[in-house]
């Protein structure tokens, strides 16, 4: 936590004893953190509240108390979200258009004159690595594919701010590679950027800090690091998509990572990984060099949970 | 710390929320509502080219047994429904509504945006089935015809600042509206007793009624003066502005502070 507080006129977010109540259900807890520049993860399991706290964050809701204000604003107010750029959750867009012209649009949107959005278009598409391919309607787009057009949509008015709600669902290893890089291009030209994933090993070679959310508390934070401390140890289920899943497994069994391999009729690979954290640099290393083709990769959601559990038990909660 | 961020003016943000309006038109226009509209329009001219098989036909008739019972009571309510209830709700439901809200437009500027779209695309097809309405209906409808416009016009104002501000605070808009418009424009806005002062329809038709005095339309059979009671032109003209204003900013009251979760 402590890594985290910095001095309040450098902070660009500030959540201040923010609590988010629905109804009688309480999704966010007494959160309170300041964000500056550089890469912040934010993790926790489904349910944790970190979709209600990126909500409160884009003021999409309002806190039922406390105060979220973005350099200096509330974060409910318009003035505020001229520093924001938005990537959600949600996989939905104005289907029927091109990816171009979605985030043309939505650079007018955001203020850009006509020629300005045009060109901070083709600047963004390049930027995400669809410059060749928006022509074509986004109904037709592959999920990765639609990620980068909602990261570009998000980058397009050059926001100071990025939230990225789970930016790399669907993506594939090498597309998460290309975004991780980009990532690290904005933070070098000065950005904040806060993600949010249930996967905890997504972050550790993309944060600089961690913040850990559960049942609505913030739970732990701190560098990926010291955060590895904690986990490392702890067994991880992760199902993997390959088009040739029997040699993946036995590639994967050879290893020390992996204790155990089932196929299941779906075609999916379930493994029982031992340390998640090599065992992601493994599998990253048999894709790009042993050329294994790796389809997807999903980090079963009660496995996530159980590490949060394992984090409660060895009583790390700040 | 922060870079100056006042660039963002009001001259950005109207040419934003006309641009969102524009947007909106164009989607709105190309959306199932339209084949909706389409095939309303389509049975009303079926309806109106059988009744003007008679050839002995008035206005009196005209406005009787089309204007008033089909064009006022159903279709008026009908085409602003099909464009303005989605307006906000539709893009809550396709879940596109968290893109507007991120952007540094005013909430109340999105919704503005939003209801311009829907009024100019309910307006296209109010005018349109009425113009096409009372011309195929002969005589007896052109007699009408630029009479009754300024009416098609007001009713469709406050119709679509109705359904908007059911868009923007109510779930399932479109079917609530649907719901309103059988029960309170088509059934209640036509019985006799004061409940119908409830209907828009009524003010619609009182308004009809005043315009159309000097053109042989009065008020008789089921709007006998004593039973369905009709108001004076002048009031009912300031009813209807009045409720076209304050539907128009009650959506933007609610549109401002309601979180789409």
């Amino acid at each position: 936590m402590s890594s985290l507080a910095e001095t309040s006129d450098a902070s660009l977010i500030e959540f201040a004893g923010v609590s988010k109540w629905f109804g009688p259900v309480i999704a966010v807890n007494h959160v309170t953190f300041q964000l500056t520049r550089g890469i912040t993860g934010l993790v926790g399991p489904n349910g944790a509240g970190k979709s209600t706290l990126i909500r409160l964050l884009t003021g999409q809701v309002r806190p039922s108390i406390g105060r979220v204000g973005i350099g200096g604003r509330s974060a409910w107010s318009a003035a505020a979200k001229s520093r924001l750029g938005y990537c959600p959750d949600v996989d939905a867009f104005y289907e029927e258009m091109s990816g171009r012209a979605f985030v043309r649009i939505l650079a007018r949107l955001h203020g850009l004159a006509r020629r300005s959005a045009f060109q901070r278009t083709e600047e963004v598409l390049e930027e995400v690595g669809m410059a060749d391919r928006a022509d074509r309607p986004l109904s037709s787009y592959s999920k990765g594919m639609r990620q980068r057009i909602k990261l570009a949509q998000a980058l397009i008015h050059d926001p100071e701010l990025i939230v990225l709600d789970e930016p790399l669902n669907g993506v594939d290893p090498v597309g998460r590679m290309e975004l991780a890089a980009l990532f690290h291009r904005l933070v070098a030209r000065d950005k904040a950027i806060l993600i949010s994933s249930h996967v905890l090993e997504e972050m550790d070679d993309l944060a600089d800090r961690i913040l850990f959310l559960c049942q609505g508390r913030l739970l732990a934070s701190g560098s990926p690091a010291e955060v590895r401390e904690m986990l490392d140890d702890h067994p991880l289920k992760i199902r993997v998509w390959s088009p040739r899943p029997r040699l993946l497994a036995a590639r994967l069994l050879a290893t020390d990572s992996v204790r155990g391999a089932e196929i299941e009729p779906g075609g999916g690979l379930l493994l029982n990984v031992e340390h998640p954290h090599n065992f992601f640099r493994l599998l990253e290393g048999i894709v790009v060099d042993e050329g294994f083709e790796v389809e997807a990769f999903q980090v079963i959601d009660a496995s996530t949970q159980a590490v949060f559990n394992y984090l409660m038990k060895r009583g790390r909660i700040v | 710390m922060f870079r100056d961020l006042s660039h963002f003016r009001i001259t950005e943000r109207v040419r934003g929320c006309l641009l969102l309006a524009a947007v909106s038109l164009r989607r709105t226009l190309a959306s199932r509502q339209t084949l909706v509209c389409g095939l309303l329009l389509a049975f009303t001219t079926l309806a109106v080219v059988a009744w003007s098989l008679r050839h002995d036909r008035d206005s009196q008739e005209f406005a009787d047994d089309i204007v008033f019972p089909l064009y006022a009571s159903f279709l008026l309510p009908m085409f602003s429904l099909c464009y303005a209830a989605p307006s906000v709700a539709g893009e809550h439901e396709e879940q596109t509504l968290v893109y507007l809200l991120a952007t540094p437009l005013p909430r109340w500027m999105v919704f503005a945006a939003k209801y311009g779209a829907a009024l100019i695309a309910a307006m296209l097809w109010t005018f349109g089935a009425w113009a096409v309405s009372s011309w195929l209906a002969g005589p007896a409808g052109r007699n009408v015809l630029v009479a009754f416009l300024p009416v098609v016009f007001w009713s469709t104002l406050v119709y679509v600042g109705l359904f908007c501000w059911f868009s923007a605070a109510l779930p399932r808009a479109t079917i609530v509206g649907l719901v309103y418009v059988f029960f309170v424009e088509a059934f209640l806005g036509n019985v006799p007793g004061i409940a119908k002062r409830a209907a828009v329809s009524f003010y619609t038709q009182s308004l009809m009624l005043d315009a159309g005095a000097e053109l042989g339309v009065r008020p008789t059979g089921v709007r006998d003066p004593v039973l369905f009671l009709p108001l004076a032109g002048n009031t009912a003209q300031t009813i209807v502005c009045t409720l076209a204003v304050t539907t128009f900013l009650l959506g933007v009251w609610w549109f401002s502070r309601r979180e789409y979760v």
